[in-house]
């Protein structure tokens, strides 16, 4: 606990000023008293949905039903609350069918897939890939279900990628470059292949826009589940919400200390970090190029010597190394944990994809190897775009969903006694 | 045979005339730690042994040859083996009991090995040990055999699985089989199930029940006399030579009978007293045994009873009276997987329906965890730890339950078409009226109050419920707890406390259809194994072999009835005045009656009250203050083994102890008390079995029988002026051997407090 309370104020002390300390302190001990009482709660009547259980089996929790509750998993997890505490309560759940309690419960995303309850589980009943498998299913019940399931397999992902494919041809058509490439012989330059105004600004603006309202609504709808759960459960209002609890939790996210408490896969939160920071790097690179270009009229290509250069490079370098990171430690944890879903592989394949597009689209250019750098460049465009239109509905989605549960279980006091 | 007999008879005439031998053994380090001169010296100076011969090794060929010339030139027919413990190499010495009488001194578990080497004590502890094992051969006769023609046929009780398969057992391994079945027909409650559990490897799938090919098994064997609506109207006799009055369709024969299989098995917990959980209540409360009647008559639908409606939801509540102190408080067993079964017959019912089984604590024993992870498998089989609170019915006759301390983590309401109770197994051997909290103590029956010029006496008249024994102890067997028989239930599952009679199957304790087969094969084998033992004149568990018997001295008996009501195998009847009668094949040879005696006038042939205080009498007591001398009065079943671990372990005691070995600490007689205090022995310690509910007593009742004898030992010691703690018995479980040096010296310690013994040179 000592040791705790100091993490504590090293993490707000990082934050700068006192006042923001005070305020997380104010914060948490009104979130300490919103802590769920146990007293006089009426009896809530559970429906056992068998078909929701057989959904969870074969959305990869293949081995749910064998857990006999013995509860080494919660045992063992080092990111659960000791209070109630996850996953041993969830398996239960999920074996009886209780949809509702699974949908909201913060539990279910604050689990960071570890797999050290995968390792220890005397039954081999998998709780780590029974949660991805309900998470899985959050995704799907807070987005549209239809497009969930199709991204679950490669048939449907076929399908679904018609759609960003077919936009970025469509454009290329409509440009008239199926043609020929522009400046035959000469400069490469990818905003006279796909014009940034005309194209580039437009389609991605909107796939972006889409893509927020569909997590606004699904991750507001999980809010308020949440929120129903806790207090049907005696909790009481927490009196700072979400956005006043959001401030630390992006803090905290920032270090991925959650992410370093496992002790199966510790390795696996650097490369996640790395990826993560890529992200950002990579989102900051393009507000930066949107400055240049849309607001200063710069036109790309950049030089190479140009700051916004080093920034997208060095971004993209982090997040190939991080993604293969990512995939190599898949590969060695495999033994032991399995190789993951296809959901998951997914997501992987995709960032992976449009890291090396990107790349190669770059190096194509300084090489000035047209048509193929401008074939590549159609893919990387065609990559993001995929990535855009189904992040509501594929595991990118884990970003609002966590980002709310950990932002919920701040506010309503879920986090105590996690060494975070 | 007659060839033995004749051996037998001239064995028993050179017994008249014994002869003794000893031989010291210097193996195994008591050469290096004793000087054997001095015991040869005791025994050819001392005792007049005509052969004493000191070997360097006398368990080998050649050492054995030493002994087998001296019995065939010399005509030793006493054989003293002063060298290891009397449990190891028994087949080196191995010599016809019924002609040669062999006594084992261990010299080298109960001196050497607990005890400093050349020490003038361990010397001491040594030379008393040789006296008393000396002493033990002079007085003892080899045994003369009671042997008489028997019949070898079985009759098994009950004509479910296991009677089925035990007689079928009995009849395979050669003997003739009497089955007695109260009911018209053979089958008992398999041929009610629908499905039974899983019999074969991997025990994952539930299956038709294969009793009705063991039924026609059964008819087509001509070996088995098969008796339906049969009834027991009496069994007098003893093992070998039953004689059983059985009326069957009307008919009354008497059958001369050699063993019997007690399989009359269970029956459910009366589920009216489960009120509280809604039965009787609620017409979608039913029993486990009501659901698979249900399901039977249903072919395999599950119908609830309100309406005849498919029920999609069905909840099973674990313990509906097991481990609950007001019903049925032992764990049953069987349920919790006949829950599992029957819910594998909600889902194949419909497969989109659930069964809901609330438990406190999944016990699914052995293999039958398989089945338990493969039932655990099927998405429509849920299960939560969980306590009732209330049940109630709604206006369309489902089910709703109130849980609370569930694995779902809150107390929650549970919804169900059908709530069906996983009531437990009852013995068979409790009259139908009384259940597990309504018993007498020991037999089951009615309190009696009697006026007698002591006062009123109360005792319990035992009820007749299916053996119908002639016995002086009742009409039943006495049951250890919840009505159940046993007779060390550890270790010796199918005995009983009544020879010759053995229970097998959910009489004995509840259990599956599967163990129950087992348990037949292990009865049939028992009850055959007793018949071939009586045969010969011998003993059956836990004294195997042994041919004497005690014999009582009438002349002085006053009929004062306490070894007919010791015996805690209800070996003697008695006749009205009280005068024991004798039924040899009933006893299994403890010595208990021995011990009961008060006039000392019960013996066996190799085993007295004589010869146990004639052996404490030759122990050298010094007048010493400085070396007290104890008496440590050991079971032969656990506390000697247990010295022998010590010993083993090289564990240290003090060396004024001398062992005595008892068959039993029930054959103790208060008599060796008194003369053994007033030689000057300082104290006495008896190390037995522990006794009470968990007792572990081979004998069931032995050490029981010699603490309630100790207690009136106050007064005899009180009329030596002498302190009630130089007597003592201990408890001792086999387990606990290395508690054996902590116990003898804390004993010698007490005692040493008193002050030597006032009658020490007297």
């Amino acid at each position: 606990m000592a040791d705790e309370s100091v993490e504590k104020k090293d993490e707000s002390a990082e934050g700068a000023d006192a006042a923001a300390e005070q305020k997380e302190e104010a914060a948490e001990v009104t979130s300490e008293e919103a802590a769920p009482v146990a007293v006089d709660v009426p009896a809530e009547t559970v429906t056992p949905d068998i078909g929701f259980v057989k959904d969870v089996i074969n959305s990869g929790g293949a081995d749910l039903k064998k857990c006999y509750q013995c509860a080494t998993c919660s045992v063992v997890c080092n990111l659960t609350p000791d209070d109630n505490p996850f996953p041993r309560k969830e398996m239960q759940w999920a074996q009886w069918g209780l949809k509702d309690k699974l949908m909201g419960s913060p539990d279910i995303w604050l689990c960071h897939q570890c797999s050290d309850c995968v390792a220890q589980c005397p039954r081999d009943a998998k709780p780590g890939k029974v949660l991805q498998a309900v998470a899985k299913m959050t995704i799907s019940n807070y987005s549209i279900g239809g497009v969930t399931k199709a991204l679950g397999n490669i048939g449907g992902t076929i399908l679904m990628a018609i759609i960003p494919i077919a936009v970025i041809l469509i454009a290329i058509a409509v440009q008239g470059n199926f043609s020929g490439i522009p400046r035959p012989g000469g400069e490469i330059v990818y905003s006279e292949f796909m014009d940034i105004y005309r194209v580039i600004d437009p389609l991605f603006t909107i796939a972006a826009i889409f893509a927020v309202i569909m997590f606004i609504v699904g991750g507001r709808k999980y809010w308020k589940d949440m929120m129903t759960r806790y207090q049907a459960a005696g909790g009481k209002v927490p009196a700072k919400g979400f956005f006043a609890n959001l401030g630390p939790t992006l803090s905290e996210l920032m270090a991925h200390k959650r992410f370093r408490e496992c002790d199966e896969t510790k390795d696996r939160a650097n490369a996640h970090l790395l990826v993560f920071y890529a992200f950002l790097g990579l989102a900051l690179t393009t507000a930066w190029a949107v400055l240049y270009i849309d607001f200063l009229h710069i036109e790309s290509p950049f030089a190479l010597s140009n700051p916004i250069k080093w920034l997208g490079n060095i971004s993209a370098a982090a997040g190939i190394i991080g993604i293969t990171m990512v995939i190599i430690y898949r590969f060695v944890h495999s033994e032991k944990l399995g190789m993951g879903s296809y959901f998951d592989w997914l997501l992987i394949l995709t960032i992976l994809l449009i890291l090396a597009s990107g790349i190669g689209a770059e190096m194509l250019r300084l090489a000035d190897l047209a048509p193929a750098a401008y074939i590549v460049y159609a893919i990387h465009l065609m990559s993001i775009l995929f990535l855009f239109i189904y992040a509501p509905f594929s595991k990118m989605a884990h970003m609002v969903y966590r980002l709310v549960a950990l932002v919920f279980a701040r506010a309503t006091g879920r986090d105590v006694g996690v060494g975070v | 045979m007659a060839g033995e007999n004749t051996a037998s008879e001239k064995a028993t005439e050179e017994a008249a005339k014994p002869k003794l031998g000893v031989y010291i053994c210097s193996d195994c380090g008591i050469g290096d730690s004793l000087n054997l001169e001095e015991l040869e010296k005791i025994a050819s100076g001392q005792y007049k042994a005509p052969v004493c011969k000191t070997s360097a090794f006398l368990c080998n060929q050649e050492g054995v040859d030493l002994i087998t010339s001296d019995i065939n030139n010399e005509g030793v027919n006493r054989i003293v083996i002063a060298a290891c413990s009397a449990r190891v190499n028994t087949d080196a010495f191995d010599f016809d009991p019924l002609s040669y009488y062999t006594e084992r001194v261990s010299l080298r578990e109960q001196v050497i090995w607990t005890q400093e080497p050349n020490d003038e004590n361990t010397q001491m502890m040594a030379e008393d040990q040789l006296r008393m094992g000396i002493v033990r051969a002079q007085k003892a006769k080899p045994p003369v055999p009671h042997i008489e023609p028997i019949s070898r046929t079985v009759m098994v009780i009950g004509g479910g699985t296991t009677g089925i398969n035990a007689a079928l057992e009995t009849a395979r391994a050669g003997s003739e089989v009497i089955l007695v079945e109260k009911e018209a027909e053979l089958g008992g409650w398999a041929r009610k199930m629908y499905r039974v559990l899983p019999e074969r490897a991997p025990f994952e799938q539930i299956q038709e029940s294969d009793i009705g090919d063991r039924i026609k098994e059964v008819e087509a064997n001509d070996s088995i006399r098969v008796l339906t609506s049969a009834h027991i109207d009496k069994i007098a006799g003893e093992p070998g030579k039953y004689e059983a009055t059985i009326t069957a369709g009307g008919n009354t024969t008497t059958e001369n009978l050699g063993a019997i299989i007690m399989a009359i098995g269970w029956r459910p917990y009366d589920a009216n007293k489960l009120e509280h959980l809604g039965y009787g209540k609620f017409r979608n409360v039913v029993t486990n045994v009501e659901m698979e009647e249900m399901v039977t008559a249903a072919e395999g639908k599950v119908k609830r009873p309100s309406d005849g409606q498919t029920a999609r939801r069905v909840a099973f509540l674990q313990c509906a009276g097991q481990r609950d102190p007001d019903h049925i408080p032992y764990c049953s067993t069987v349920c919790c997987l006949t829950s599992l079964k029957q819910a594998l017959y909600v889902t194949e019912s419909d497969k989109d329906a659930g069964a809901y089984i609330i438990y406190k604590d999944m016990r699914t024993p052995g293999l039958y965890e398989n089945f338990y992870k493969a039932a655990q498998d099927n998405p429509g089989v849920m299960l939560t730890k969980g306590e009732v609170l209330n049940i109630e019915e709604d206006g369309s006759g489902n089910i709703i339950m109130e849980v609370d301390n569930t694995m779902l983590g809150e107390k929650v309401r549970i919804e169900a078409d059908m709530l069906v109770l996983a009531t437990g197994m009852e013995t068979n051997m409790m009259p139908a009226d009384r259940d597990v909290n309504d018993l007498t103590p020991e037999y089951v029956g009615k309190w009696k109050e009697t006026e007698t010029q002591d006062g009123i006496i109360k005792e319990v008249i035992a009820d007749p419920v299916v053996l119908n024994l002639d016995y002086r102890q009742g009409p039943e067997m006495p049951y250890q707890s919840y009505g159940f028989p046993d007779s060390h239930f550890i270790c010796f599952p199918y005995e009983t406390r009544r020879t010759g009679i053995y229970a097998a199957g959910a009489v004995r304790a509840p259990m599956t259809g599967l163990q129950a087969i087992a348990d037949a094969s292990g009865a049939a084998l028992k009850a055959i194994q007793c018949l071939e033992l009586t045969s010969q004149g011998k003993a059956v568990h836990p004294r195997v072999g042994d041919q004497t018997f005690p014999e009582i001295n009438f002349n002085t008996c006053t009929q004062c009835r306490r070894c007919t009501v010791e015996c805690p195998f209800g070996a003697l009847d008695e006749d009205e005045k009280g005068t024991p009668k004798t039924n040899t094949y009933r006893c299994r040879r403890c010595g208990t009656c021995m011990g009961a005696c008060p006039q000392k006038i019960i013996s066996f042939n190799d085993y007295t009250i004589d010869m146990i205080a004639s052996m404490m009498k030759a122990i050298n007591v010094p007048d010493d203050t400085e070396k007290p001398r104890f008496i440590a009065l050991i079971c032969e079943n656990d506390a000697y083994p247990s010295i022998d671990i010590a010993a083993l372990n090289r564990m240290k005691f003090s060396p004024f102890f001398r062992f005595i070995t008892l068959r039993c600490l029930g054959g103790t007689n208060l008599v060796w008390v008194a003369e053994s205090l007033s030689t000057g022995v300082d104290g006495i310690i008896l190390i037995g079995c522990k006794y009470g509910d968990d007792y572990q007593c081979h004998f069931i009742k032995g050490s029981q029988m010699c603490n309630e004898r100790l207690g009136k030992v106050q007064e005899t010691l009180g009329r030596l002026m002498l302190e009630a703690e130089r007597v003592k018995q201990v408890e001792l479980a086999m387990n606990e051997w290395d508690q054996i040096p902590q116990i003898l010296d804390d004993f010698a310690e007490e005692v040493k407090g008193f002050g030597p013994n006032p009658f020490k040179g007297f």
